[in-house]
């Protein structure tokens, strides 16, 4: 007989330990892998992917040279993460120091009971780099895309801005707002343990489309040049505000408009919405004698009226329905040319009744007076030209003298422009094109004819006496040496909103005119809004035409119709680099 | 036959190990992609930031201001600036002139937003 190994026994049991380890293995496998895999598998992927929406950066708006205009960029928030914070109170007053927020209140915020707070969002560059150098713990820095103007208030009214999330308010931004703002993409990432993205995810993906760059036909320098002058104005005559508007006759597009008073979009958080309302083209006003053109055109076109009809203008006081229209001037007989180079109210009044309501009316809607000019900003307004049947007694008379109607600026340079583009009434545009962030263009806009109200041959006969009123008339002011300027002044009573009458105090001077006469390359509106002391618009806004033409003409590289009789010599001797004097002669 | 299966298992460990080996660079590149990604990120920022000073830098009220308080420029007196029309030799060449009316372009397709 064998003898019994003596190990057998504990082969045994180590065997059977082995198995019983094995199958708790086998078992806790089983459990890990099958019946809690879809549990697991879900709590891995929270730990290694990370989701975040990734948004597109919002689109910029630049000027037709391309000048920036707004534009974003990314820029630090810091938030803190309160519930892991030990000492809040010093971290708030680490914190002070270098952001725009007092202690009191970062620590405020940073002893509530949540595991995030913002601290400051959307601050300078500078200040992140700050608060990175600080390294405190649970206080950390994302960022976070804030809209810039960089010009500051320049084209403000026009630009509008956009909110703290990104999404446009008023002006530009608004109205393209579907342009502008980028695509919201949420993307998966996944990290390893250290916490770094990890390959290949996200190679082949594509980010978020940013929005698209929208390009004005607004020229900054001529933009600049309408501010400065209108702002000078405004404040030489004390006046409540002023407008200026300065448009390419030929296409309908606008090289400039300025509101006064401006306003900074980069900080619009204090200011009420009157500020920034763009009143070129959301108030009506009440013409006056600016409207006299377009009366004329239309007794021009009818042939109701040449430039050399005689008017008698009754010596200064005309009764109508019970009521008397005056002149600035008392004056006997005078041509139909002279009636609009003196302004005379009488004499325009008897031209409105010589065409009579339905004439008068039609041409009046055909210059694009009472509907919106369409052109691509938000808030227009229609402006107020009552239907014939609604007029009164007096009102043939009152809206032939630019009463009882009410025009926005933008329509009466847009009528202007008209004349000066021989009778074709153009759509007045601001965005030339929309480019997608490679730069390929989407979508362009040019010139489009709206009608054609007067021929030709009335907008050159009115365009004649209408430089006449400039070299003769009202608005000699106006007058740009070595260029032919062809236009009209324009003063209006405001209503007294007290009284509901006109206000002898109350007045809006304006100009409407093109320069220069023969090829015109630039209409222009001014308009001054109760301006102290003289309010004549031949006084306040005919030398805001003259400074912005004579800058805006040798910038645009229109030469001077006539020789330019000043000339400078130089001093003989005077070498290269040394200083010149300019001698006038 | 013995040899024959030598062979097969180190020609499938060489293989494994050569996968094994690609799948580390492959994770390596994604890491250097990743850094360089985050490096465009950052000199797009700077770029952005340079650019936005550009622009702020160059307006024209600034430059106006710098011109006349700083350096002690003015503006052109009446006279100063004289423009020269400039007729071309050869009018044929050249530009056409631009049509009286141009009518509104729009994309094929695109439509005005």
């Amino acid at each position: 007989m064998k003898a019994a190994d003596p190990y057998r026994g504990r082969c045994l049991a180590v065997a059977v330990l082995l198995m019983l380890g094995f199958v708790a293995v086998l078992f806790r496998l089983f459990d890990l892998q099958i019946l809690q895999a879809a549990e697991l598998t879900a709590k891995a992927d929270r730990q290694h992917r990370k989701s975040v929406t990734i948004e597109g950066a919002r689109g910029g708006i630049q000027d037709r040279h391309g000048k920036v205009l707004a534009m974003n960029m990314d820029v630090p928030s810091v938030f803190g993460v309160p519930t892991s914070l030990d000492d809040p109170s010093s971290v708030a007053r680490d914190l002070a120091q270098v952001l725009p927020v007092r202690a009191v209140e970062i620590e405020k915020r940073l002893k509530q009971d949540r595991s995030f707070v913002w601290i400051a969002r959307k601050l300078d560059p500078e200040q992140g780099r700050q608060v990175e150098a600080l390294s405190l713990g649970g206080i950390g820095t994302v960022l976070e895309g804030r809209r810039f103007y960089p010009k500051g208030p320049l084209l403000a009214h026009v630009l509008g801005f956009a909110g703290l999330d990104g999404q446009g308010l008023e002006g530009v931004e608004r109205r393209y707002e579907q342009v502008l703002h980028g695509d919201k993409q949420l993307v998966i990432m996944e990290r390893d343990a250290l916490g770094r993205t990890v390959f290949p995810k996200g190679l082949t993906e594509q980010g978020p489309t940013p929005g698209h760059t929208i390009t004005l036909t607004i020229d900054e320098v001529i933009q600049y040049i309408a501010e400065k002058e209108l702002e000078e104005m405004v404040a030489a005559t004390r006046a409540k505000g002023g407008i200026v508007i300065a448009m390419e006759p030929r296409t309908g597009a606008i090289l400039a408009l300025a509101v006064s008073p401006r306003f900074d979009p980069n900080s619009v958080r204090d200011l009420s919405a009157d500020r920034w309302r763009n009143r070129a083209l959301t108030d009506a006003y009440e013409p006056g004698s600016t409207m006299k053109i377009f009366v004329a055109a239309a007794a021009l076109e009818e042939k109701r009226m040449a430039p050399d009809s005689l008017i008698f203008a009754e010596n200064g006081a005309f009764q109508v329905a019970n009521t008397v229209i005056h002149d600035h001037e008392k004056m006997g007989w005078i041509t139909f040319a002279q009636m609009i180079q003196k302004s005379s109210n009488i004499g325009a009044a008897k031209t409105g009744i010589a065409l009579g309501q339905e004439d008068l009316y039609r041409y009046l809607k055909a210059f694009g007076f009472g509907e919106r000019t369409e052109i691509d900003l938000s808030g227009e307004m229609a402006g107020l030209l009552k239907d014939p049947r609604q007029w009164g007694k007096r009102s043939l008379a009152s809206i032939s003298m630019g009463q009882e109607v009410g025009v926005t600026p933008l329509q009466l340079v847009t009528a202007m422009s008209a004349v000066a583009n021989g009778g074709w009434l153009m759509k007045p545009y601001i965005v030339s094109s929309i480019r997608d962030a490679s730069g390929k263009v989407v979508a362009e806009q040019g010139s489009q004819v709206r009608r054609r109200p007067i021929s030709l041959e009335t907008a050159q006969t009115l365009t004649g006496i209408l430089e006449g009123a400039v070299t003769k008339g009202t608005g000699i002011r106006a007058a740009v040496p070595g260029y032919r300027v062809a236009g009209k002044t324009g003063t209006a009573q405001k209503i007294d909103p007290k009284s509901g009458h006109y206000s002898p105090t109350l007045f809006v001077g304006s100009f409407v005119g093109f320069v220069p006469a023969d090829h015109p390359k630039l209409a222009i509106v001014a308009v001054i809004d109760e301006p102290h002391a003289e309010a004549w618009g031949g006084v306040v806004a005919a030398p805001v035409f003259r400074r912005i033409a004579e800058q805006a003409l040798p910038y645009l590289g229109v030469p001077a119709g006539e020789p330019v009789k000043v000339a400078f010599t130089l001093e003989p001797g005077v070498g290269v680099g040394e200083s010149v004097r300019v001698q006038e002669q | 036959m013995k040899r024959s299966r030598t062979v097969a298992a180190l020609v499938i460990l060489t293989m494994l190990l050569l996968y094994v080996s690609e799948r580390i660079s492959v994770v390596n590149v994604g890491y250097d992609i990743e850094k360089l990604k985050s490096q465009k990120v950052k000199l797009e920022r700077e770029r952005d930031e340079m650019k936005m000073k550009l622009s702020s830098l160059t307006a024209p009220e600034r430059i106006a201001k710098v011109a006349t308080e700083q350096l002690g420029m003015v503006p052109p007196k009446q006279g100063q600036v004289v423009l020269v029309r400039v007729e071309p030799e050869n009018p044929k060449i050249g530009n056409p002139p631009a049509p009286e009316v141009r009518l509104a372009k729009y994309e094929p397709g695109g439509r005005w937003p």
